[in-house]
């Protein structure tokens, strides 16, 4: 069975505990969001997945092996900082790169042709990398991690930087990807992008897994405590509500709101309320809480504004 | 460890400097550069001889000087003399509106048998005239002096004999070339060690430092091992390295053979005292050019050294890359790697002057200095051959201790960003599992 399994794995730099004795498993075919800010230990683990640091404790299997030089083979990795050779040309970066896959020159160039061709780069071949604006150069990196035809991928922030246009390419690449049972694990500070892509989710905070399971199951642990009003007129009463400490305001506009419930607070209560002073109630709604309010839950409100903060940051 | 990795980095690397523009142009140019730098003090020597060729009047009181002096002036055409009789008032006059160059009164009593002195007058200051002119002074006082004491001819020429010393160096081997030549080629070899050691390893650095700013080394160390890279980027450097010293010793083996050929360009044969149809070497040799006979073994030990010593601070120089993001960031980082580079260099002198010493020989043999002190003793002095095994076998030991050294600083070492590290922070690297 082709799986992903991070079994107790704790890392150290010195005196610091970068992941403190950490177990996770990402499944074929689905994709594993793995979430957290900065500092969370996110990078060092992916960095111990990719055999590029070794674990002071604990192993990382994968299919069943401990991962090594011959997991790097199967591996395509996409990281957050992107990189490339600036002088090389963009045909000869990709051949060079997959050739330290394993690839031999003529499959590699074969394969460069033909992913060049998929993301319309065919006329880039010739190019130096520095030529390329940053989104071009990005196009060519994804195309460098996919080249060697990994069956586990690893993609931290991909999408940052780029232009909805090719964030939607890239997005039905990796769907196909999942498709074609492989492993993905995706990395990200952006809690709308995992929710709409990944099936499991893996919360990380100082170093811990807070949280982990299936999307769906991770939202049902935390029931329906969220409500979602549209409407017309006075909204006073949110004020009131939020004053009293009986709900939480997650987010807010003119005609809309989304609400947490406080612990005893009854739902019904803020439907009345909004009956009676809104001049009219479009949608009353209660939903599983976003990720993002889940998040809150588990690592508390200041770890997760420092997430969104960071999160808002990464695009620039 | 996978040879093959090691091999597609080390040929990338190689390719990728090989064929830049900076590449040929740097390995073509260099020995232009060397030419000019080597025969621009000799040319600059010759123009400025021919515009100073200096018009001097000389006012002879002994009534006996002149033609003699013009005898030996005759051979030197760097000075016309003129006979005058005027006052030395009107011949400052005359100097000063650049009639002369220079004026001297030869006193009458320069042919006593006292002690006299002349005084060389001129507008330029500097040595170079009175000095030259003094040799030829002495030599006509002197011929006066002694054909007024009718000093037999012969006593005379061998009074104007000239003995000149040219010294050999003598080993077991025998042969052995003029020594002047071993020491110049000894002082070359172990500056060309230098600053081979020091910009290659300098192109390693850098090479370390760009894939780690351009943050590409976390793609590549995902694919392959860092001690893989690190080696992979050593030796293309290191390739690429030889390949233009190749390039270079060809051009010089060329310079060399055809070195004679463009003497007698400049030179006739007979000017130098042997036939017209006298062979390149014999022409040479007149010249004074002999060409040391190098030994292979020599030129192997030579490369050897090289090669080790590159080994050994080309991956000091890849370690102190990983640690930083910017050149400008290395400064302080590199002094480890710099002393010990510089440290042979401040002893060269002592060691061509005694290459068998205790401190020569100890100098040859610690590994951070051997590459080159060694060359250079085995060019100033037959070294036993257990010496030079022993050398090498330590300078081997020392390169792999030092790779081991930089790979556990580099694998930590490139995937650390923010604040430049210090000494202390390193060594801590070095012990992380």
């Amino acid at each position: 069975m082709a799986h992903l399994s991070v079994e107790n794995v704790t890392k150290r730099y010195g005196d610091t505990v970068a992941v403190d004795d950490i177990s996770f498993e990402a499944q074929p075919g689905r994709i594993l969001g793995l979430l957290g800010p900065n500092g969370a230990g996110k990078t060092s683990t992916i960095r111990m997945i990719t055999y590029i640091m070794v674990p002071d404790a604990g192993t990382v299997r994968y299919e069943g092996d401990p991962v090594g030089p011959w997991s790097q083979q199967r591996m395509g990795y996409l990281p957050e900082e992107r990189g490339l050779y600036k002088r090389l040309r963009v045909k000869e970066q990709l051949v060079y790169l997959g050739r330290l896959k394993g690839l031999s020159k003529a499959e590699a160039a074969e394969r460069a042709d033909h992913w060049l061709d998929r993301f319309d780069a065919t006329g880039w071949a010739d190019l130096k990398t520095e030529e390329l604006s940053k989104g071009m150069q990005q196009k060519i990196q994804f195309i460098a991690t996919l080249l060697h035809d990994p069956s586990l991928l690893i993609f931290d922030e991909p999408f940052s930087g780029l232009d909805p246009i090719n964030a939607d390419l890239l997005r039905d690449i990796i769907l196909e990807l999942r498709r074609d049972d492989r492993t993905i694990l995706f990395a990200s500070h952006r809690m709308e992008q995992v929710e709409q892509l990944c099936d499991d989710i893996c919360l990380m905070a100082q170093g811990d897994v807070v949280l982990q399971g299936s999307l769906r199951d991770v939202k049902e642990r935390f029931g329906k405590n969220t409500l979602v009003l549209e409407f017309d007129g006075d909204d006073s009463f949110i004020d009131e509500l939020e004053a009293s400490e009986q709900v939480r305001v997650n987010t807010r506009s003119t005609h809309r709101v989304e609400l947490s419930l406080a612990d005893g607070t009854d739902a019904r209560l803020v439907l009345d309320l909004a009956l009676d002073r809104t001049e009219e109630l479009y949608r009353y709604e209660r939903v599983a809480p976003p990720l993002n309010e889940i998040f809150v839950e588990v690592v508390g409100e200041a770890e997760a504004r420092r997430m969104q903060e960071e999160a808002v940051e990464v695009p620039a | 460890m996978s040879l093959h990795k090691i091999w597609l980095i080390l040929s990338s690397e190689f390719w990728r400097r090989v064929r830049s523009k900076t590449f040929i142009l740097a390995t073509l140019l260099a020995p232009v550069f060397l030419i000019v730098l080597l025969f621009a003090p000799t040319l600059l020597q010759q123009f400025g001889e021919e515009s100073s060729q200096r018009t001097v009047a000389v006012v002879d009181e002994t009534g006996n000087l002149f033609d003699r002096l013009q005898r030996s002036v005759d051979d030197d055409s760097s000075f016309v003399l003129r006979k005058v009789s005027m006052s030395p008032d009107s011949l400052r006059a005359a100097v000063l509106a650049e009639e002369y160059d220079g004026y001297v009164v030869l006193p009458a009593a320069l042919l006593d048998e006292e002690e006299a002195s002349v005084t060389y007058y001129s507008r330029e200051s500097g040595m170079g005239g009175p000095s030259r002119f003094e040799n030829m002074l002495e030599g006509a006082v002197r011929d006066a002096l002694l054909a007024a004491r009718n000093v037999p001819e012969e006593v005379q020429a061998i009074m104007g004999r000239n003995v000149e010393v040219s010294a050999r160096t003598i080993s077991e081997e025998g042969g052995g070339g003029s020594s002047i030549v071993l020491t110049i080629l000894g002082f070359v070899l172990a500056f060309s060690i230098y600053f081979a050691v020091f910009i290659y390893g300098q192109f390693v650095m850098q090479g370390v430092i760009e894939e780690k700013s351009n943050r590409v080394v976390e793609v590549i160390v995902s694919s392959v091992r860092p001690f893989e890279l690190l080696m992979g980027k050593v030796l293309g450097v290191g390739a690429m390295g030889l390949a233009q010293i190749t390039v270079w010793m060809v051009l010089a083996g060329a310079g060399m053979m055809s070195a004679g050929t463009i003497l007698t360009l400049f030179v006739t044969p007979a000017d130098l005292g042997v036939s017209g149809n006298a062979s390149t070497q014999e022409v040479m040799a007149a010249a004074g050019l002999s060409m040391p006979t190098i030994s292979p073994e020599l030129v192997l030990w030579v490369l050897l050294f090289f090669v080790g010593g590159y080994l050994l601070y080309a991956s000091l120089f890849a370690a102190v890359g990983s640690a930083v993001e910017q050149q400008q960031d290395a400064q302080n980082l590199m002094y480890p790697v710099f002393i010990p580079l510089i440290i042979p260099i401040m002893f060269v002198t002592f060691v061509v002057e005694s290459p068998d010493s205790t401190i020569s020989l100890v100098l040859s043999l610690v590994p951070l200095f051997s590459p080159i002190i060694m060359p250079l003793r085995m060019t100033a002095a037959s070294v036993p051959l257990w010496q030079t095994l022993l050398s090498f076998a330590l300078l081997v030991a020392g390169f792999v201790f030092t790779i081991w050294l930089a790979a556990r600083i580099y694998r930590v070492g490139i995937l650390s960003y923010g604040k430049t590290p210090g000494f202390r922070e390193i060594a801590k690297w070095v012990t992380y599992e």
